[in-house]
């Protein structure tokens, strides 16, 4: 994306807000474009639009990249703790050693003290969860490995394996590298987490009670008027705030650092070669430091939203607070 | 694509790979390792217990051993004491019966010598009565004059005296 398609067209200022665009979305899910074109999934697509339902269940570099992190996730955090929990010495490795911390941690300071000693060990593995596949995925983000693989795709394709213009690695470059910034993937999350807190007050106070207990109980009752409405309202509104603070955070982060990259690029185009030399290494510094910063959002994001899930669960099965 | 289109597809993979990726980790990593950490904590918070509750038995053991050695070296001290006071009585029983036959003795041997005295005086007196007898005896049967008697006692003491010396 980055280098791998600008370097051979003539570039211009106005390009710079369509480029960094195009480095959050998605990839097409036009046939011809699609990384990954398997026949039951077509079928699929079309006996959903044949029920009235526009879903389109076709592989875009969004749903490969999950896969890729799902796997990376479960890989990673199954085998460690697998060789961890079976080694007879019990002694934590260097990246073992970080996810226990962080597993401890969680249930300290986050699970124990906004879910409740009794029940946080119902509710662990979903914060857990949500936690390690928003980290993985916000990081994995960050790492170029698909903007490299687009150069190589696209120098590749005068050679005789990439004989087509879209070939595999390339087309694997278009879009962007992180899966968190795509709202419908962060609204999948913000579902799960709508269910687990509707969830946990159903379990704690059955069904009919735990809708009752949406309201607090003791109010004058024109207020309820009021009250009723704002907390459904509410009601829906965290998952929606879940959804967009993670996907908005991610998104931003990715447009900024290619905005800043696009800065020589832009000079070079205006001003000529020497002002593109002379700003390069003001946009890498700048570009450096904001990928430091994302380093740290993509953490705070990924324990923001756990910590939400798990504060609301809480608030869910702690009526009176 | 756009930056904020909805897209059902997307959102149902995510979903779908979403539930597999907790269902996986929540069988395989997340409850074993809550488990073992649970199990973990337990035993350091027993192991803990456990040294607490040793480190009492042994002040425990300590205090106890301290007041045996306490008690031992007070008995050994009126052992000891006592010892030496029977030592002491004994002794000076001892020296008390022996003096006691020592002045027995003394008193005895006393005694003895004053009956051996008395004796000897006795004699002496019962032998000067017999010479007096004799010495009488014979001024009477001789005629003696003054002058021969004055001889004659005189002759009769030498005699006495060298009958002293020879006996």
């Amino acid at each position: 994306m980055i280098v791998g398609e600008k370097i051979t067209e003539k570039w211009s200022m106005d390009q710079a807000a369509q480029y960094a665009k195009d480095h959050v979305i998605d990839s097409d899910k036009l046939a011809e474009k699609n990384i990954f074109d398997f026949e039951f999934l077509t079928t699929l697509t079309e006996k959903a639009s044949a029920f009235g339902l526009p879903i389109d269940f076709a592989i875009s570099k969004h749903v490969f990249l999950l896969f890729f992190v799902s796997f990376i996730t479960v890989g990673t955090i199954v085998t460690l703790v697998q060789s961890y929990i079976s080694h007879k010495k019990n002694i934590p490795n260097k990246f073992m050693s970080m996810i226990e911390m962080m597993v401890v941690y969680l249930r300290e300071d986050v699970l124990k003290t906004t879910i409740g000693d009794k029940e946080h060990r119902d509710w662990a593995p979903l914060i857990y969860t949500i936690f390690f596949f928003v980290l993985f995925s916000n990081i994995l983000g960050l790492i170029p490995i698909f903007d490299l693989s687009g150069l190589i795709g696209s120098l590749g394709y005068k050679f005789e394996i990439f004989k087509e213009k879209y070939n595999f690695l390339y087309v694997l470059s278009k879009g962007g590298n992180t899966v968190t910034a795509n709202i419908n993937v962060t609204f999948a999350l913000a579902t799960i987490s709508f269910f687990a807190f509707i969830g946990a007050g159903i379990k704690k106070y059955g069904f009919m009670q735990h809708w009752k207990n949406l309201a607090p109980s003791g109010l004058p009752w024109p207020l309820y008027f009021v009250v009723v409405p704002i907390e459904f309202m509410g009601l829906f509104i965290r998952p929606l705030a879940l959804t967009l603070r993670l996907a908005g955070n991610m998104m931003g982060g990715h447009i900024a650092l290619v905005i800043f990259i696009t800065f020589i690029f832009s000079a070079n185009a205006e001003l000529g070669a020497f002002a593109g030399f002379a700003i390069a290494p003001f946009s890498v510094a700048l570009a450096l430091g904001l990928t430091m910063l994302e380093l740290l959002v993509a953490v705070i994001q990924a324990y923001v939203f756990a910590l939400l899930t798990a504060v609301f669960i809480g608030m869910a099965i702690h009526v009176d607070h | 694509m756009d930056l904020l289109t909805p897209d059902l597809g997307t959102y149902i993979w995510s979903l779908f790979i979403f539930m597999t990726v907790l269902f996986v980790l929540k069988r395989y990593a997340w409850n074993p390792l809550l488990d073992f950490l649970e199990e973990r904590e337990e035993d350091i918070a027993n192991s803990l217990k456990m040294a607490e509750s040793a480190k009492s038995d042994l002040e425990q053991i300590k205090d106890e051993s301290q007041k045996i050695l306490d008690q031992a070296k007070k008995e050994g001290k009126v052992i000891v004491t006592d010892s030496k006071q029977k030592a002491e009585d004994s002794a000076n029983k001892i020296l008390e019966s022996a003096k006691a036959k020592s002045d027995e003795f003394i008193v005895d041997a006393k005694s003895k010598i004053e009956i051996e005295k008395q004796r000897a005086i006795k004699e002496i007196k019962e032998e000067v009565v017999d010479l007096s007898i004799d010495l009488a005896s014979k001024i009477l049967q001789r005629n003696v004059k003054d002058d021969d008697n004055d001889k004659f006692i005189q002759s009769s003491l030498d005699a006495m005296n060298t009958d002293e010396a020879k006996s």
